[in-house]
């Protein structure tokens, strides 16, 4: 029992929101590339080169927002390249992705050790973290505003996206565009809809996403860069879009699912638990969560986002043109 | 044989490409792109030591890229080799220090091990993947992080050795892979290497079974009208690439470190996806693009010492190099015939 009350109590809860941060922000990146029907495994790379920049950024100018603005700008360019290469040229979206995280791995380090002349981490050098919001009158709300209290502001950001790309996806013509050009791509052409751009457009959200994430991880959730800090989290994202199908509402509950076994394994280390095991448990529950949810919810998810489709546009499937279906890069 | 010829031709034309974009982001990080290109030379082939060094470095990225090519072939994407390669290399080392045993029984049983434990951990993902369609390129991914903290979890927990670093006890002899000359840690793993890529390239192209493979690899819908059960194979190629990645691990601990560390064998799983890729699927043409990357990582090791420039710099022209032929495949595709948009890669 005391070993529960130890690992289950409020600073748990505020552990868990800080440790959500970085993945909600960078899932929700990955679901506009999702919606559009795009598979961005590079999501990883978008945001290590998002947090490097953003420390060279805040060094270089001394403010961490603008620092910020350099990590946007930089995971901007990465995911530039793969629309580019993805949608323009029509390369294989893995092979790309892998690159892409391939690159940015190899650049910051390199770029690491022509700047600074080290290697590992850079901290120091005057780098200064986004300051911790603190909320007016949250004293009187007890626990609750402790809970509430106290985050870096792109904290805040991540969760308020939520129900913002909830109504972008619901409520936008863009938002609709990127759901039809990513489930009925034959329906988007017959509509008129820019296939190429909306796709570009969808890839560049997703780069101003990740760089975010990785700006908050460099500069929020520590104030440092350490070579490939993103460690997996580009690739738990895109776990989570899998199953979520790029949801926000589904993505918010599987990141603070990511979340939370994150922050109760750093628990778990001060029980004396190896902690090559602790680090393993994120990865694992993405493991878990990917193999039990993969199969159950797929036809479902089909059939809904079809039927939900078909109410929105009332566009019937036998009106489509059968050329342009042949140019619709998904079958 | 023009169209062989055109894509060699190409091909190399992307690699220039590469080249250059990676001379551009050399000259960004201060240092001369012909100096570095030089070292690199010199490094990697500037005596009969660095020449084995080179090959020495090329036999992991080969039986991985073999790894990768098999999976390639088949349409999946095992990019889980490195976790593959942890496994096998920390459980032929386990049967190393474990058990004495006759030569070459213990070496035999040693790769039997690195074989199996590559297979288990490729096992539920290509499970999954046959079964359930679940992406088996997330899946392998996130199962590399788990390998590689699980088998530093036992090295370090139980298998540490008394009063050492972070590393099991040295293996017996009598499982050492024999080296291949006195000067070179270089060993019998580079001909099992070739070997494996000549038969896997014979297996694909001379045999009904891999020409079944390559079918499902080429157009699954086509595959499984033509009567071939495409679970059943997904699973199987899942599993051989998976085995290849472990044999990969247990030729790096049997036949280079003779032991089990921390840090083992860094980034080899990867660079063998890339020389697959390089090569386009083709057993004999990762050959060539091991040897590539081989030559890179060993003239990277001398370019730390003689110019300001970091050894990451390889992998930056390994991703442009990737980025390049990727698009170029694509654009010759499109000017070839009109598929050009079909990609089986979705969730």
């Amino acid at each position: 029992m005391e070993v529960l009350e130890r690992l289950l109590n409020v600073t748990l809860v505020i552990a868990t929101i800080r440790t959500t941060a970085p993945i909600l922000l960078v899932a929700l990146g990955g679901s506009f590339t999702t919606k559009a029907g795009i598979f961005n495994i590079g999501l990883e790379g978008q945001m290590l080169v998002g947090a490097f920049f953003a420390v060279i950024g805040t060094i270089a100018t001394g403010s961490p927002w603008l620092g910020v603005l350099c990590g946007i700008a930089a995971a901007l360019t990465l995911a530039l390249i793969f629309a580019l290469l993805v949608v323009s040229f029509k390369a294989n979206e893995v092979v790309v992705g892998l690159a892409l995280n391939i690159l940015a791995g190899g650049l910051t380090v390199s770029l690491m050790k022509a700047i600074f002349g080290t290697r590992g981490s850079i901290f120091g050098h005057g780098l200064v973290g986004l300051p911790a919001l603190k909320l007016p009158n949250v004293k009187d709300l007890g626990w609750f505003g402790q809970m509430i209290s106290g985050y870096t502001p792109l904290v805040y950001a991540a969760f308020i996206l939520v129900p913002v790309l909830i109504l972008f996806y619901n409520r936008t013509r863009l938002g609709l565009y990127i759901r039809v050009v990513g489930e009925k791509p034959e329906a988007a052409e017959a509509l008129g809809i820019s296939i190429t751009r909306i796709r570009y457009v969808s890839s560049l959200l997703c780069g101003l996403l990740a760089g975010l994430a990785g700006a908050h991880l460099a500069l929020g959730y520590t104030t440092m860069f350490t070579e490939n800090m993103s460690s997996g989290r580009g690739f738990m994202a895109v776990a989570i879009l899998i199953f979520s199908n790029g949801d926000p509402l589904k993505i918010l509950l599987g990141c603070l699912l990511f979340g939370f076994s994150d922050a109760l394994s750093l628990r778990l280390q001060t029980l004396g638990i190896s902690s090559y095991l602790v680090l393993a448990v994120p990865y694992l529950v993405a493991l878990f969560a990917l193999f039990a949810l993969s199969y159950r919810s797929r036809p479902r998810v089909i059939q809904e986002t079809l039927a939900s489709m078909g109410r929105a546009l009332s566009v019937k499937s036998n009106t489509i043109k059968p050329a342009a279906a042949t140019d619709a890069s998904k079958p | 044989m023009s169209d062989r010829f055109d894509s060699l031709f190409g091909q190399t034309l992307a690699i220039l490409f590469a080249l250059g974009l990676g001379a551009l982001v050399i000259l960004t990080v201060d240092e001369s792109p012909v100096r570095v290109f030089l070292t690199l030379l010199n490094g990697a082939f500037g005596s009969p030591e660095r020449i084995a060094g080179t090959l020495l470095q090329t036999t992991p990225i080969l039986i991985c890229g073999i790894a990768a090519c098999i999976s390639f072939r088949g349409g999946l994407f095992n990019i889980g080799i490195e976790g593959q390669l942890f496994m096998g290399g920390f459980w032929a080392t386990w049967v190393g220090f474990s058990f004495n045993l006759p030569p070459a029984l213990h070496l035999l049983l040693a790769m039997a091990a690195a074989v199996i434990a590559g297979m288990a951990w490729i096992a539920i993902p290509a499970f999954f993947r046959a079964r359930y369609k679940t992406n088996e390129v997330v899946s392998t991914i996130l199962a590399n992080y788990v390998a590689i903290l699980f088998t530093s979890y036992l090295t370090i927990n139980w298998f540490k050795r008394s009063g050492g670093q972070s590393e099991t006890p040295p293996i017996f002899e009598s499982a050492y892979l024999p080296e291949l000359f006195s000067f070179s840690r270089l060993n019998w793993g580079l001909i099992i290497g070739l070997a494996l890529a000549v038969g896997v390239y014979l297996f694909f192209t001379r045999t009904a079974r891999g020409y079944a493979v390559s079918e499902m690899g080429a157009n699954p819908k086509f595959a499984e009208y033509g009567g071939i059960d495409i679970k059943k194979q997904t699973f199987l190629v899942l599993i051989a690439s998976g085995a290849v990645g472990g044999l990969a691990g247990g030729v790096e601990a049997l036949g280079v470190h003779h032991r089990f560390m921390e840090g083992f064998a860094p980034g080899f799983g990867f660079d063998g996806v890339i020389a697959a890729l390089l090569a386009n699927g083709n057993p004999i043409g990762t050959i060539f693009t091991a040897l590539f990357f081989g030559a890179l990582r060993s003239g990277s090791l001398l370019l730390e010492v003689d110019t300001t420039a970091s050894r990451e710099i390889i992998t930056v022209i390994q991703a442009l190099i990737i980025l390049a032929v990727s698009a170029q495949i694509t654009i010759r595709r499109k000017a070839s015939d009109s598929t050009a948009g079909e990609r089986r890669w979705k969730f």
